[in-house]
């Protein structure tokens, strides 16, 4: 079907390239700010104080365009909050449901011990047949 | 390292934007790319940092998958948390001008019209592409390695670099020609 892959791939990637130079001027500045702050990091070694300090720095995020060191962090905790909360709910739901549970039968066991009927009569099955056909 | 940053950053940007289909992620994986490659590879001869920074940037794309995965079940139960100081990022006054570098201002508006919607194709189909045949794709024809450097930076034979770009090609061939486009 393609004569020469080569060839074809050559005029896609450069579409590819026009597309590159056509980024949003947005975009085009984040990046240099990501640039300029791996060039910051140059030769620093990670474990050094001033390379964490350049990477935590970094790290804030260039998808954001946050320049705060500290935005990571807040991100950070505003999940393990998000994820506390989301625990705290999920424990709460599931005594809510233990409540309603016992509630329901102690109603029912409440209806049945106040009611005129024998407890025999609801395990009596000529009686539950009766109590269908002979409903109002 | 400089001037090498500045050349492959966009194409870097694009790469990652079409495996993550996120601008902002894709940001943050090039600027991560760039800072390994920093402090790590600085003293490497420049005839190196092609196929490390490719290396690194593939694996960053990945560990950013990864890290997706996990988070994925998390995102979804807390996105109703924290959406309300997020609004003012949404707006980015930058977004709105054009880019006044490397840009074909002075081109004609039809042709340059015409242009945008063929790239827009081709980085459509390309996203349509499976990951492995895209990245071998993009490293061999976009960003010139050659087989063996291509295949080093995607942890993987020669003779299966050869097999993903042939049929990438193919498929975008296809994919293209459904769309009325012959190149």
């Amino acid at each position: 079907m393609i004569r020469d892959q080569h060839e074809f791939a050559k005029k896609l990637t450069a579409y590819l390239d026009n597309g590159a130079a056509q980024l949003k001027a947005g975009t085009v500045y984040r990046l240099s700010q990501a640039r300029g702050k791996a060039l910051a990091a140059l030769g620093q070694p990670a474990w050094t104080s001033e390379g964490r300090a350049a990477q935590v720095h970094a790290y804030a995020g260039a998808g954001r365009g946050t320049a705060s060191p500290g935005g990571g962090l807040r991100k950070g905790a505003w999940l393990w909050l998000g994820v506390v909360l989301m625990a705290a709910a999920g424990f709460g739901y599931q005594q809510w449901q233990v409540y309603q549970q016992t509630r329901e039968i102690e109603e029912l066991d409440v209806q049945i011990l106040s009611s005129d009927l024998p407890i025999d009569a609801y395990l009596d099955r000529g009686f539950q047949t009766w109590l269908t056909r002979f409903q109002p | 390292m400089s001037g090498f940053l500045a050349e492959v950053e966009r194409r870097a940007f694009k790469q990652a934007m079409f495996a993550t289909r996120d601008e902002d992620a894709a940001l943050d994986i090039v600027q991560d790319a760039m800072l390994k490659l920093a402090e790590k590879y600085a003293d490497k001869p420049a005839n190196e940092l092609p196929m490390l920074f490719q290396r690194i940037l593939q694996n960053t794309i990945h560990d950013h998958f990864r890290r997706q995965k996990v988070r994925n079940t998390w995102t979804t139960l807390l996105s109703a948390f924290g959406k309300g100081d997020e609004k003012d990022d949404d707006f980015d006054p930058l977004e709105t001008l054009q880019a006044k570098s490397d840009s074909n201002a002075m081109a004609d508006p039809a042709r340059q019209f015409e242009q945008a919607q063929i790239v827009g194709m081709i980085e459509q189909a390309l996203t349509r592409l499976p990951a492995r045949q895209r990245e071998a794709f993009l490293l061999r024809y976009w960003e010139e390695l050659d087989v063996a450097e291509a295949a080093a930076a995607m942890g993987c034979s020669e003779g299966s670099v050869k097999t993903h770009c042939s049929r990438a090609v193919h498929a975008l061939a296809v994919m293209l020609e459904a769309k009325g486009l012959k190149l």
